[in-house]
């Protein structure tokens, strides 16, 4: 047994998709939208299982609520420009000023929150698909690597090109869907990794550890 | 305004509005009390290094949701 886990783990430093990432230096901060070898761990995660890649969105889809969170920013110092507004006396203006602050910093942590944890991971043996939706709710879709069927990648318009992110889709044997949320949501497949950054590397990547797989059982068999 | 035979209440706008922000700062401190369990749930799903942080920052924003609403509520 022993043995066998060396050769796997052997046969995972050989993955040169890995290596070519961990060389260009730029996928090692965890605040990145891709992040290969993280110190990280995830709830269901098996006791030699490595994660390979940890992705989320790309920072640049948050761009519209930090837009609209900078101007909403600037509001209140137009307080006196909205009609009903000038009628209240001071004390409620201050009231109204501090509840406006506080309800956009609400906003802007909340979202966030929902971009650093609605995470895509890839280990050396599944894919982990975690989604948060609003404040109460997440849905976590598991696979194994050897489960996949296909992996292709997407890229549309010109902030995906331009900021190199896509969606990665990767098609499962199993059509069993976690939950309703996923109808909701449109993806073509409940491993999609929506809007991650460089995702030919992404799935070079998954594409390399589904061989790997391959190899290992072939061996298993033969052996 | 007579609401009741010997009760007056003086209905003016900044009494209305007072009233809908204090409700509403209220509601923001329960959003926040839920903000943190789920701060801490997301943590628990995916442990990162950061998260500890994460989790401090939401406590603050807590603490002072928690300190604003009583100053607006009681001022």
């Amino acid at each position: 047994m022993p043995e066998l886990f060396d050769a796997h783990k052997r046969m995972h430093e050989e993955l040169a998709g890995v290596k070519r990432l961990i060389d260009s230096g730029r996928f090692r901060s965890l605040w990145g939208s891709l992040v290969v070898e993280p110190k990280a761990q995830f709830e269901s995660q098996n006791e030699n299982e490595k994660v390979v890649i940890l992705g989320r969105r790309h920072f640049i889809t948050n761009i519209s609520w930090i837009a609209l969170v900078c101007f909403a920013f600037f509001v209140p110092f137009f307080w006196n420009e909205f009609p009903l507004v000038a009628d209240v006396t001071d004390n409620v203006h201050f009231s109204l000023t501090v509840l406006w602050y506080l309800a956009l910093a609400f906003f802007a942590v909340q979202k966030f929150l929902l971009w650093f944890y609605n995470v895509y991971i890839v280990t050396d043996e599944r894919i982990v698909d975690v989604d948060f939706f609003g404040l109460l709710y997440k849905n976590v879709n598991v696979t194994e690597i050897r489960k996949i069927e296909d992996v292709n990648y997407s890229q549309r318009g010109v902030w995906a090109s331009f900021f190199n992110y896509g969606n990665v889709v990767i098609e499962t044997a199993s059509e069993q869907r976690s939950d309703e949320v996923f109808g909701k949501t449109g993806e073509a497949s409940p491993f999609t990794f929506e809007a991650i950054s460089s995702p030919d590397e992404v799935v070079k990547v998954i594409s390399e550890l589904m061989e790997q797989e391959e190899k290992e059982e072939y061996e298993g068999r033969t052996k | 305004m007579e609401i009741l035979p010997g009760i007056y209440i003086d209905i003016s706008l900044s009494l209305v509005v007072g009233l809908m922000i204090k409700t509403l700062m209220v509601l923001i401190l329960v959003f926040s009390v839920i903000m943190v369990r789920q701060a801490s749930m997301m943590d628990r799903v995916v442990n990162l290094p950061i998260g500890n942080t994460l989790k401090k920052v939401v406590w603050a924003f807590f603490v002072l949701a928690a300190v604003l609403t009583f100053v607006v509520v009681v001022a």
